[in-house]
């Protein structure tokens, strides 16, 4: 009786450990995060950016429909009319403000299907910690030169 | 009234009006069609095709345009078939074609009827490969309204506006076919003063506000109904507004005011409610410079102040000015503190106790609109004297022209200048300053050889005999029997008079001289006064006047003091107080509360006599040039910040609800201030908001009682002039008992005083021949002022009435000047440096210059009569 609980026991732990070499001889499934990237998938919603045309104009319009598409109401943008001489989009308007706010933003990507200029994407940061409540407002000159620019041009 | 009649609308019999439009009835019947052209307000044209429907008629079915085709007994619509569904399919996309479809930065984009109609009646794709026809887009038509002729889809409703309504035909049609674009003519800007009517007309993007051009998007404004405060029409209008700031005005629609018409100051001269340079915290003055400090030192600081000068210099050391720009809660309770609690009627407000004004201004302004809307006309001969609605008051000048071209009204004009109105062809009588009484008397005599009627007899004759050596003055002989001639076969007439002609001591005989021309006419007339400023009927029906108790009442009527000390719990003194200008002019007074006006900025002598006061308490919103020399400065709250009651020109108690407000801002309404000064004082009024302060109200002005907020709705209430009337007229008898004078006193009157100014006359008119001063200074009020409710809105400073100084062409070329020329004004009071404006309006021997232009006052040439002479030099 005994002798039969310490075999069973010696062979569940034999089991185990059966395991633990088989794994000893493979890859880790984690990365060292900060050191190491792991990649992303191209239609991942990260933090947002503003993009340019070529020529280096503000694709940003103004038109306000993101912010009316938002659902929660994390972006807010003032238009302006646009100096003949320098402007800063093509067209009449430009954006003066653009702010969004990443502690109401639930990445939704709504902003990206409204915006008619593709001018608002979500990119691939996502490390977006911070330490004031007011850093995660980003203002327009923060979207417009993200840390990670052009990531991606969705194909839909 | 009319009759009606029966037709069938998508298989449904239905009622109606006879001689109403086919789209109209079909609203009447919740039936849409869909329209750009057609508008209610505007006469069918029917150009864009979009309402065509399927009517039954003799040769079958056919499609017609429902704007344009009246109702008729039998008639058989349809509106929902296939056939008109492809028609209207069809006629979108021939309106899309090449329109541009820049929604997104379009202002219109939310509340475009091209957009909903695309939506709800369109194709939902574009047949158009070949290239969109461009043409120019967003350029300026005037320094307020933005044209961008791709988008316009040619419904002429801007064209049909500044037409019919304005009857100013600045925007036409050019080119033809496809190339057809709306222009302005020859590049002369629009300048007519309601104009930015025409955005809210538009009914796709083509016309745009320029001031308030992208700052708002239909879909995150707040809409607060509300009423327009820069002139005393009352207009109703709705203010847009977003994060604490007011983005637009737009008009509302109130048939018995404004019908849906505002007038561009209105719309556009909003700057000064978000300007930055807002008062945000009371100021005390300490070591001679302004300081921001809580409230409770600026206060507990006047009253101290206020006490120690009443010990040491008595009550009527102290005086009150109040504004017709603030609420009646505001006028009524600075008149409250300080008749009830300091003890003082030196109470008054701007064209308050120096203006002989009459209590119930306009009978109703929907009598001037009913000629275009009723087949029963209350007025048919309008008398202005004194009066430019064109400047002064925009709606009245479009009710008017209305009034004249649809309705057939006569218009008599008086006038220094050859106003606008005078367009119309009515007889025109130009006067000088100070010759009001004898323009009118030479009327009233005109009236009189006319024929006037007998009954005129048993009210006195007109003193014809001090008339006759008046009646030399030539200029318009042929004019004044005219009107007089216009005033005697009116079956309706009505006299407007402003307080430009009945400003100072000049003013009671003008008032007598209107009163013995109503008479002269068979006493038929109706007399009506019009304050200028937007709340000024209610300033006065509040008692912010040194003569007069709240509702009219006299300062000697006993009763009525009697019931005030029962309710505000006081003694009320019977003295008759200083009026504003006596305040302002003679330094006699130690103590000065100024609410909402700016009296150092008309009167160099004022702003010296300013300095000289023990205390000045000024209760402002923006540190005007009074403010700059105020001991306490207290931060109030504008119009669209606070809820309050105005009353118009029309005794209409509108209500001005709260629209915005500013976080960051320490002000407060000005009756709230009030309150707690009398806290300070001593006496708890215990109003917690601003609805307790108008239910008090009702309960101090008889003519206001029974008013609730609930009953003002959003289209406001008249208060009754009857009721004022019968309380005059007993007042009146009473008066003539105990006088024994002529069965109408102001006959009386108008003799003596005529009298007196015989003599004035002769000896201005010595200083006349002496040439030293050969020009008569006219002043008044213009739409486009430098006051600081106009002169904040950036985008209008070209529109604003420059430094200038207007003359006849006849006067520039014998004073040898031309337009722009810099010159210097000059009369025995003082100096202005001014530049040349050459105006045919401005009448030989007279020069114009409006009141409150940008650092010229002409205050400093005015010695408070209403005849000034002046001459004019080169620099």
């Amino acid at each position: 009786m005994e002798l039969g609980d310490f075999l069973k026991g010696a062979a569940e732990i034999g089991k185990a450990m059966g395991v633990t070499l088989k794994h000893l001889r493979q890859r880790p499934v984690t990365v060292e995060f900060p050191r190491e990237q792991i990649p992303i998938y191209p239609r991942f919603r990260g933090k947002h950016e503003l993009r340019r045309y070529d020529n280096g104009l503000e694709r940003c319009i103004g038109c306000c429909l993101c912010e009316a598409a938002c659902p929660t109401e994390a972006i807010y943008v003032e238009a302006a009319e646009n100096d003949t001489d320098a402007p800063l989009s093509p067209g009449e308007r430009h954006a003066k403000i653009y702010e969004i706010n990443l502690l109401r933003c639930i990445f939704c990507g709504d902003c990206e299907e409204a915006c008619p200029t593709e001018a608002i994407v979500l990119g691939h940061d996502f490390a977006m910690a911070n330490y004031a409540r007011k850093d995660f407002v980003l203002t327009k000159e923060q979207l417009l030169n993200p840390s990670m620019p052009n990531v991606i041009i969705r194909p839909e | 009234m009319t009759e009606n009649v029966t037709l069938t609308i998508n298989e449904k019999e239905v009622s109606l009006p006879s001689g109403i439009l086919l789209v109209d009835a079909a609203r009447m019947v919740d039936v849409e069609i869909p329209v750009f052209c057609s508008h209610p307000k505007l006469d069918p044209v029917g150009c864009c095709r979009m309402c065509l429907v399927e009517v039954d008629g003799p040769r079958g079915t056919a499609m017609l345009a429902s704007c344009t085709l009246p109702v008729s007994e039998g008639m058989v619509v349809r509106t929902n078939t296939e056939q008109v569904r492809t028609v209207q399919e069809a006629n979108l996309g021939f309106i899309l074609l090449n329109h541009p479809l820049d929604c997104p930065i379009c202002d219109k984009g939310g509340e475009c009827p091209l957009q909903d109609q695309t939506m709800r009646f369109g194709p939902g794709i574009s047949q158009l490969i070949e290239p969109k026809r461009l043409a120019k887009k967003h350029y300026d038509i005037s320094d307020t309204i933005v044209l961008d002729q791709e988008r316009c889809v040619l419904c002429w409703r801007c064209i049909r506006y500044l037409e019919e309504w304005e009857d100013k035909p600045q925007l036409g049609l050019f080119e033809r076919g496809n190339e057809t674009i709306v222009d302005i003519q020859d590049g002369r800007p629009v300048d007519a003063k309601t104009s930015g009517n025409i955005i809210d007309l538009c009914p796709v993007g083509a016309l745009t506000n320029r001031v308030a051009r992208f700052a708002f998007r239909p879909w995150e404004i707040d809409r607060t109904p509300s009423i327009c405060i820069h002139c005393s029409i009352g207009c109703n209008v709705r203010l847009d507004s977003r994060t604490h700031q007011l983005r637009r005005i737009v008009g509302r629609e109130n048939m018995q005011v404004n019908d849906q018409w505002i007038c561009d100051k209105g719309r556009f001269a909003h700057a000064w409610v978000n300007d930055e340079t807002r008062l945000t915290a009371p100021l005390l003055r300490k070591n001679g410079k302004l300081t921001p400090v809580q409230w409770s030192e600026a206060l507990a600081y006047i009253a101290a102040k206020l006490t120690s000068i009443k010990e040491q210099h008595g009550a009527d050391a102290i005086g009150a000015i109040g504004s017709g720009k603030v609420s009646n809660e505001s006028n009524y309770a600075l008149q409250r503190l300080f008749r009830g609690i300091v003890g003082t009627n030196n109470i008054d407000h701007r064209d308050g106790g120096d203006v002989a004004a009459l209590p119930a201004g306009l009978p109703a302004l929907a009598d001037l609109m009913k000629p275009q809307y009723g087949p029963d006309p209350q007025v048919d001969t309008i008398f202005l004297f004194g009066v430019d609605p064109s400047e002064e008051l925009p709606v009245l000048d479009l009710h008017l022209k209305r009034a004249v071209h649809r309705g057939g009204v006569k218009l008599i004009i008086a006038h220094p200048r050859k106003i606008e109105l005078t367009r119309y062809n009515g007889p025109y009588l130009p006067y000088e300053p100070g010759a009001e009484a004898t323009l009118l008397n030479r009327l009233a005599q005109a009236a009189t050889d006319a024929g006037a009627e007998p009954e005129q007899k048993e009210v006195g004759t007109p003193p014809v005999d001090a008339l006759t050596e008046q009646s030399k003055l030539p200029p318009c002989a042929d004019a004044a029997v005219a009107a007089a001639t216009l005033l005697l076969e009116a079956h309706r007439p009505l006299i407007i008079y402003g307080p430009m002609a009945a400003r100072g001591q000049d003013g009671h005989s003008v008032y007598d001289g209107l009163t013995n021309l109503a008479l002269a006419t068979g006493n038929r007339a109706q007399l009506a006064y019009v304050g200028l400023d937007g709340n000024a009927q209610g300033c006065r029906d509040m008692g912010v006047l040194p003569h007069r108790l709240p509702g009219h009442l006299p300062l000697d009527d006993a009763a009525a003091r009697a019931r005030l000390e029962k309710l505000w719990n006081c003694t009320l003194s019977n003295r008759p107080g200083r009026t504003y200008k006596q305040m302002l002019d003679v330094g006699a007074l130690a103590a000065l509360f100024v609410m909402g006006a700016n009296p150092a900025d008309e009167h160099p002598d004022w702003a010296t006599n300013l300095d000289t006061l023990d205390l000045l308490v000024v209760f402002e919103l923006l540190l005007t040039e009074t403010a700059q020399k105020a001991d306490v400065v207290l931060p109030a709250f504008g119009w669209a910040e606070s809820d309050g009651t105005f009353t118009n020109l029309e005794r209409r108690v509108q209500r001005a609800p709260k629209a915005i407000s500013n976080p960051k801002s320490r002000s407060a309404p000005d009756w709230m201030i009030l309150a707690h000064l009398a806290q300070q004082l001593g006496v708890d009024w215990s109003f917690p908001d601003t609805q307790s302060v108008t239910a008090e109200i009702t309960q101090a002005v008889p003519v206001y009682a029974g008013l609730t907020w609930d009953a003002l709705g959003d289209q406001g209430r008249q208060w009754d002039a009857r009721t004022l009337e019968s309380e005059e007229r007993g007042e009146r008898e009473e008066r003539n008992t105990h006088s024994h004078a002529l069965s109408f006193p102001a006959l009386g009157n108008a003799r003596r005083t005529e009298e007196e100014r015989g003599e004035r006359n002769t000896h201005s008119h010595s200083s006349h021949s002496d040439s030293n001063y050969p020009l008569s200074l006219v002043t008044g009020t213009v739409l486009y002022d430098g006051g600081t409710l106009f002169r904040l809105t950036e985008q209008m400073q070209a529109m604003a009435h420059g430094a200038s100084v207007s003359l006849s062409p006849t006067d520039a070329a014998a004073i040898g000047v031309e337009a722009g020329d810099a010159v210097t004004v000059q009369s025995e009071q003082g100096a202005l440096d001014l530049s040349v404006a050459v105006d045919a309006q401005v009448q030989p021997g007279t020069a114009w210059i409006p009141e409150s232009l940008p650092g010229a006052p002409v205050g400093a040439l005015l010695n408070g009569s209403g005849a000034q002479r002046v001459k004019v030099e080169r620099k």
